[in-house]
């Protein structure tokens, strides 16, 4: 009885939060309170996947929705985003029949990394995807061990974990787990020698505190790592990205399944990889996956053109606090090769919380921008001293601040070449507010 | 002068932009006529504290931390010999800790610091981390930065900040933070606080001239950026924490 109760007040719940237009967790966050372990009274499907990581989990479970509902599965996921256990009990409990069955082949879940463990208290998932660990909103997650010691009570020794294999912190959940997949990329055209960046986590194995070498490193310390000590290294992959080239945007999987990247983005080869390598073991064709992901436009929005008085523009939404999100979008702009502007906006450090937390902006690696085709770079936003300071400790020299940031969107109206801005969810409508979008 | 600075573990010791604390540092000495050279030092490299007119560890993850003080323990003496005669240095971040007589881990494990000063920390399973607004008696201004940590300090005598009006310090909410003694500075604020406070950086300045018996120069320009971004910080966090 107390479990229909529940069931219903969540659904009245949802219902009436959409129709006022509030968030997703509160009907969650109610029933929860009602029967705090409703979560093991109800029936889940046989496939619960779940993703965490600091960046990718929003762009790959919507990939992984998109190929296994192209199979022919009935998926649900957390779309709206709240990704902690008042949301997921929320999605799974307006899914569920009075009776308390779920009415889904899939239950695939956005999980935040902190807060896994909470989310998985009553049940857990069969595959969990894990994307990545490094440093990601500190402020919130202290670092990213921190992140990762919060993580490992998430984990069942039941659940088949979906790992990195070229990222050195989070393949250490594959230690003493026995069902593990990897994911991961074979040296390409763009990948380096040694780590880059200027701070260097890969530097010492996370399990040993020993040096680590690299045979070769995709991006920051994301690559072939092997520690000169206990041998933690990098492990072979299940599902390998075995070419990709981002200047012709195509990647190729295991040798034989070709996708046009639809963003040639180091990230968006990684995402795909990890949407492909949990599809591809729940049994979808190869031809299935490739069909969905190639040139696949996520809807999440991180990337948009738009047209600025005489000029094109695109937004690179970076995540304040995430300084390899930074740089990734740094190094997106000195591949461009195109003559360009680029406006850089710290506005309001979050959307979300309260912060003049700005030692994140001296992780970013902003000498990328140090290249003939950056024509000029200019900063605005509340924090555009902040950010000045750091920049004259580049070798950047074409910039300029203004700290108005409807001025700076009229100032850079004028002038040649594209526009490139790179900013957070916090601030990007400050700037979209001033641009014609193109759809 | 020629100024040399020792920088410990930057690869190991790097979180929160802490080498921009070593940055602003040289710069605003060079600009005053100056040389410096910094010097890394990493695990089991060898490194002359006596000849040093700064020291610099910055803030590390917590077993990052206890890697570091297997190695720096060897230098505990020479370091606690320096600070004595005056030497000028700044532990920032979790590196403060390791000047302390122990740091007990959130499992109870226990590990000694160098023992510099007589104060001890004890690490928690949660994280401490929030803007931070305080007054030391160094100079008029606020002091601001951001706390990250996850032990309580106790047992300092001689604090940075006297008083902590808003966030966290030592020992918990508006506990007096960090620990001042001669020209030994140290502090679990981020920022990096060099950047964020420009008259502590002058005070660090001001304690390297000192220990050559000089003064700094009374015509020095300001760092406008710096200056600047202090006042927004400033502003910002009082504006935040009126409302309270």
């Amino acid at each position: 009885m107390r479990k229909f109760l529940t069931i219903v007040l969540c659904k009245l719940g949802h219902f009436a939060g959409k129709l006022v237009g509030k968030g997703s967790s509160l009907p969650g966050k109610l029933a929860l309170k009602v029967c705090p372990d409703i979560l093991a009274r109800v029936r889940l499907p046989g496939h619960i996947i779940a993703v965490t990581g600091s960046n990718g989990k929003t762009s790959t479970v919507e990939m992984i929705a998109a190929i296994l509902r192209a199979d022919g599965k009935h998926v649900i996921y957390n779309e709206e985003g709240s990704n902690q256990i008042e949301g997921v009990t929320t999605l799974i409990l307006t899914h569920a029949t009075l009776g308390g069955a779920v009415r889904a082949d899939v239950l695939l879940l956005e999980s935040d990394e902190r807060y896994a463990r909470y989310s998985f208290r009553d049940f857990h998932p069969t595959a969990f995807v894990i994307t990545n660990l490094y440093r990601d909103q500190l402020t919130r997650n202290g670092h990213p061990e921190w992140v990762y010691d919060a993580i490992l009570p998430a984990i069942h020794p039941e659940t088949e974990l979906i790992l990195n294999a070229d990222d050195p912190l989070s393949s250490c959940f594959a230690r003493g787990h026995e069902k593990v997949r990897w994911f991961g990329l074979d040296r390409c055209a763009f990948s380096t020698d040694a780590p880059t960046g200027v701070y260097h986590d890969g530097a010492y194995c996370p399990v040993c505190h020993a040096p680590m070498t690299y045979d070769y490193v995709h991006y920051n310390h994301i690559g072939a790592y092997r520690c000169t000590k206990c041998g933690h290294h990098k492990p072979a992959a299940d599902c390998t990205a075995t070419a990709a080239d981002l200047e012709k945007g195509t990647l190729t999987i295991d040798g034989t399944v070709t996708v046009e990247l639809a963003f040639r983005s180091i990230y968006n080869v990684y995402n795909i990889l990890a949407a492909y390598a949990v599809c591809r073991r729940l049994g979808v064709s190869p031809e299935t996956c490739a069909g969905v992901l190639n040139s696949y436009l996520l809807k999440n929005g991180r990337m948009q053109t738009f047209r600025l008085g005489q000029r094109h523009g695109t937004l690179l939404t970076s995540k304040h606090e995430n300084s390899i999100a930074y740089d990734t979008n740094l190094r997106y702009i000195a591949a461009s090769k195109e003559d360009c502007a680029v406006l850089v906006i710290v506005d309001a450090v979050s959307r979300k919380y309260f912060t003049s937390e700005t030692s994140w902006l001296w992780d970013i690696d902003f000498d990328l921008l140090n290249v003939p085709h950056v024509r000029e770079v200019v900063l605005s936003g509340r924090y555009c001293s902040d950010l000045a300071e750091r920049f004259s400790y580049t070798e950047v020299k074409n910039w300029r601040v203004q700290p108005d940031i409807a001025a700076a969107a009229e100032e850079l109206k004028s002038g040649g070449g594209e526009l490139y801005v790179v900013t957070c969810f916090s601030d990007r409508d400050k700037l979209l507010a001033h641009v014609e979008k193109e759809a | 002068m020629e100024f040399r600075f020792l920088h410990f573990y930057p690869d190991l010791m790097s979180l929160y932009g802490s080498y921009g604390n070593i940055a602003v540092l040289r710069r605003y000495l060079e600009r005053l006529g100056n040389t410096v050279a910094v010097e890394t030092v990493s695990p089991g490299e060898a490194a002359e504290v006596s000849e040093a007119d700064f020291l610099f560890m910055g803030a590390g993850t917590e077993r990052s931390a206890r890697t570091a003080m297997e190695d720096f323990a060897r230098f505990g003496g020479a370091v606690k010999a320096a600070a004595e005669d005056g030497a000028a240095m700044l532990f920032a971040g979790t590196a403060m800790e390791l000047l302390g007589e122990r740091i007990t881990e959130a499992d109870g494990a226990s590990y000694a610091g160098i023992g510099l000063a007589g104060f001890s920390t004890v690490h928690g399973e949660t994280r401490l981390a929030e803007d931070v607004y305080g007054r030391t008696d160094l100079f008029p201004e606020a002091v601001v930065g951001f706390v990250n940590k996850c032990g309580i300090v106790t047992g300092v005598e001689t604090p940075l900040l006297m008083r902590v009006e808003h966030g966290i310090g030592n020992e918990g909410r508006e506990t007096p933070e960090g620990f001042h003694w001669k020209n030994v500075f140290a502090s679990e604020l981020t920022g990096p606080i060099l950047v964020k406070n420009p008259k502590l950086l002058e005070a660090a300045a001001a304690a390297i001239y000192a220990r050559r018996g000089e003064s700094l120069p009374e015509d020095r320009a300001a760092d406008d950026w710096a200056e600047r971004g202090y006042a927004v910080t400033e502003e910002e966090l009082r504006r935040r924490f009126a409302r309270k």
